[in-house]
């Protein structure tokens, strides 16, 4: 699990980046979309995926049929039950030593490898099999759900497969149709007298045949070339389309198991709570330590002075008077000091006004802001207070960064409890910019969030404004 | 006797104290300093007669004021090391004085607030002796496994048993009970008989005897 900051963003089209609106723009697109590297590596894609629809238990089990057939019944006749009994036990075995030796897990690694490289999506690793405290289990085994799971990939990737196939032949038949009225002249031109057999052109319908036409003279071949173009044109988007399904069936079954992935982000956001916690503690010691305990060690230093000032006898007038209400005043001043970290480490431990509830504390820390800040707060379910803490310090932090990085003249937090989630916003009019990978608080505030299911969005682009969105739930 | 000091704390005001406390006293504080590397470097300019330095300091906030205290006590035998802190971790003594008790101390930093036995431990030190926190002492009699041995002593010899620890000598022993030195001389062979010591009349030697008794 990658902490859960997200960033809007939209998918491409294919051929470009950029959100089309217009209707010159859509087509301006839809020219440009077969010559980009995206396309170029979707492709490639379809093609690299070929063996897979090959090492597939539908495949194997035909081919084993065959075989038998052949070799027992040397090709005659319909193949027995007998030799499609001892296909279907033989290539289950097979499958069943797949799994077990851990082969099926590596080939569901180089289909998701493949999809990294041409695709560019991320899926992580099927979690490996060991228990917990590292305790592993011995290999794969036969009842390794990853193992099986790529096998039922590589079964959908059959259809699949060839589907893809067919993409491939909308750009490769697209090719050579468009080629036709460049070597046309070259190669047709038969003597007076002569005719020449009329060439197939492809379409989508077919290949030959059926479904295609025939041209026999030039401006024929300029019907070709269009149908060339329109299938070059449609190219992009059913490889997009193909792919997708592809990477939907690999997004479910060559990543983590939903179950799994779920315990693997729990004991992500487990140890996140932990580290925090232990983080909390030792900053929390970190202060006292550098904070109160040396001021009171600096008054205690003063009083004594003093009193070794003031005498065992308890003379009067005190011989030195002056030195000794210096180190009371010294004493006083460490005393006060030693108050009021006591009391900013207090608080930041547990701010009282939160007991009143998210709205009074958001108010309390906006009242405290540099820069003006706009409130809207509707919260009609009171939050756990574990959640009302949490978002508490989430804004309190926002609004820290927000004054000390952005130049902000105005921040504006919404907070708004609907159904099962609170949703809380600080946005601000500054110079954006804002980046969890650099520097810790964004990170930071992502990973607590974590811990209770929550999600912290950003957006902020170079030159503002900035909006960080936290969702939490309402109950934790 | 008068003193020469150096300094190495990173709080401000509780340093400037500190300065304070000690010329009071007719020491003089030769640097006041703020880290361990800016310590190491004092010593060897000014070659004091003993270092008060505080455990934890800039940068890494852990033990750089223990590392440059045991640096000094390499290279600058002559040097008494009196480190305070705001905890007291055995394992920290241990590591001072380390087979070596002589010119070595280890207080809490609230110490400072009893002037007058804070400006005893310095002196102590920096005459090679030795002043270890009651606190020390107290932890490794808790912990100890000589239980029997030391259920032998009465309640006055374990509270000799305490100072002797501390790195006090008779004489301290003594002004510390309002006893006369005699006393304090019977109560220490006492004990030393009590727990099978060898008797040792060096002050710093005899703390080593009763730590690693009470730490074996």
């Amino acid at each position: 699990m990658g902490l859960p900051v997200t960033r809007p963003a939209a998918d491409p089209p294919p051929g470009g980046r950029a959100r089309v609106s217009s209707p010159w723009a859509v087509a301006c697109a839809a020219l440009a979309s077969p010559f980009t590297r995206r396309e170029g590596r979707e492709l490639l894609f379809c093609l690299a995926g070929l063996p897979f629809a090959v090492i597939n238990p539908v495949a194997l089990f035909v081919l084993t049929v065959d075989l038998t057939w052949l070799v027992a019944g040397s090709g005659r006749g319909n193949p027995s039950p007998a030799a499609i009994a001892f296909a279907a036990v033989g290539v289950g075995l097979l499958l069943v030593l797949l799994v077990s030796t851990g082969a099926a897990r590596r080939l569901g690694s180089m289909q998701r490898v493949l999809a990294t490289r041409l695709l560019g999506m991320r899926v992580a690793p099927p979690l490996s099999r060991r228990g917990l405290g590292g305790r592993a289990w011995p290999g794969p085994g036969p009842r390794d759900g990853a193992g099986w799971r790529v096998m039922a990939y590589l079964l959908a990737k059959l259809p699949v497969g060839l589907i893809e196939l067919y993409a491939v032949f909308f750009w490769i038949g697209g090719l050579v149709n468009l080629s036709y009225p460049l070597w046309w002249g070259a190669f047709r031109n038969p003597p007076p007298g002569v005719r020449l057999s009329p060439v197939p052109v492809f379409t989508p319908f077919g290949w030959f045949g059926e479904g295609t036409f025939r041209v026999a003279t030039l401006p024929g071949t300029f019907a070709a070339a269009a149908a060339g173009a329109a299938m070059l044109l449609a190219a992009p988007w059913v490889t997009r389309a193909v792919t997708s399904a592809d990477a939907w069936l690999i997004r479910g079954l060559l990543g983590p198991g939903r179950l799994a992935q779920r315990v693997h982000d729990l004991e992500l956001s487990r140890a996140l709570a932990v580290d925090d916690s232990a983080a909390l503690l030792r900053r929390l010691e970190r202060d006292l330590h550098d904070g109160a305990q040396i001021r009171l060690a600096t008054l205690a230093m003063n009083l004594g002075m003093a009193r070794e000032k003031l005498g065992d006898d308890g003379a009067v007038p005190v011989p030195d008077a002056a030195a000794v209400r210096e180190l009371v005043d010294d004493a006083l001043r460490s005393a006060k000091d030693a108050l009021g970290e006591l009391r900013s480490l207090a608080r930041g431990i547990h701010p009282p006004v939160l007991d009143n509830g998210l709205a009074d504390a958001l108010a309390s820390l906006a009242a405290d802001s540099a820069i003006p800040v706009d409130l809207e707060v509707s919260i009609p379910v009171r939050p756990t207070p574990a959640i009302e803490t949490i978002a508490y310090f989430c804004a309190a932090e926002l609004l820290a960064n927000a004054a000390k990085h952005s130049f902000a003249n105005r921040i504006a937090i919404r907070a708004a409890g609907q159904r099962d989630v609170l949703e809380f916003s600080v946005t601000d009019d500054g110079t954006g910019g804002a980046d969890p990978a650099r520097g810790t608080g964004l990170s930071g505030l992502a990973q607590r969030i974590a811990v209770v299911d929550g999600r912290l969005t950003i957006a902020s682009p170079p030159g503002g404004p900035t909006k960080i969105t936290a969702e939490l739930p309402l109950r934790a | 006797m008068s003193a020469r000091v150096v300094i190495a704390e990173d709080a401000v005001l509780f340093r400037a104290g500190l300065t304070r406390l000690i010329e009071d006293h007719g020491h003089q504080v030769c640097a006041a300093v703020g880290d361990g590397g800016a310590l190491l470097a004092a010593v060897a300019e000014h070659q004091p007669d003993v270092v008060v330095a505080d455990i934890r300091m800039p940068p890494t906030h852990t033990d750089e004021g223990l590392r440059a205290a045991l640096e000094i006590r390499r290279q600058h035998p002559r040097t008494g090391v009196l480190v305070l802190s705001q905890y007291i971790e055995t394992k920290y003594t241990a590591k001072l004085l380390e087979g070596n008790a002589a010119g070595a101390g280890y207080l809490l930093k609230e110490r400072v607030a009893d002037v007058a036995d804070f400006a005893d431990a310095l002196e102590r030190v920096a005459a090679g002796g030795t002043a270890l926190d009651p606190e020390v002492v107290g932890q490794l009699l808790r912990a100890s496994r000589h239980a029997d041995g030391l259920a032998a002593l009465t309640a006055r010899e374990r509270h000799v048993l305490t100072l002797m620890a501390e790195g006090r000598s008779n004489a301290g022993i003594a002004d510390a009970l309002v006893v006369t030195g005699g006393t304090v001389e019977k109560h220490v062979a006492s004990i030393f008989d009590k727990l099978g010591l060898p008797p040792d009349e060096a002050d710093n030697r005899r703390v080593l005897a009763v730590l690693r008794y009470l730490g074996s």
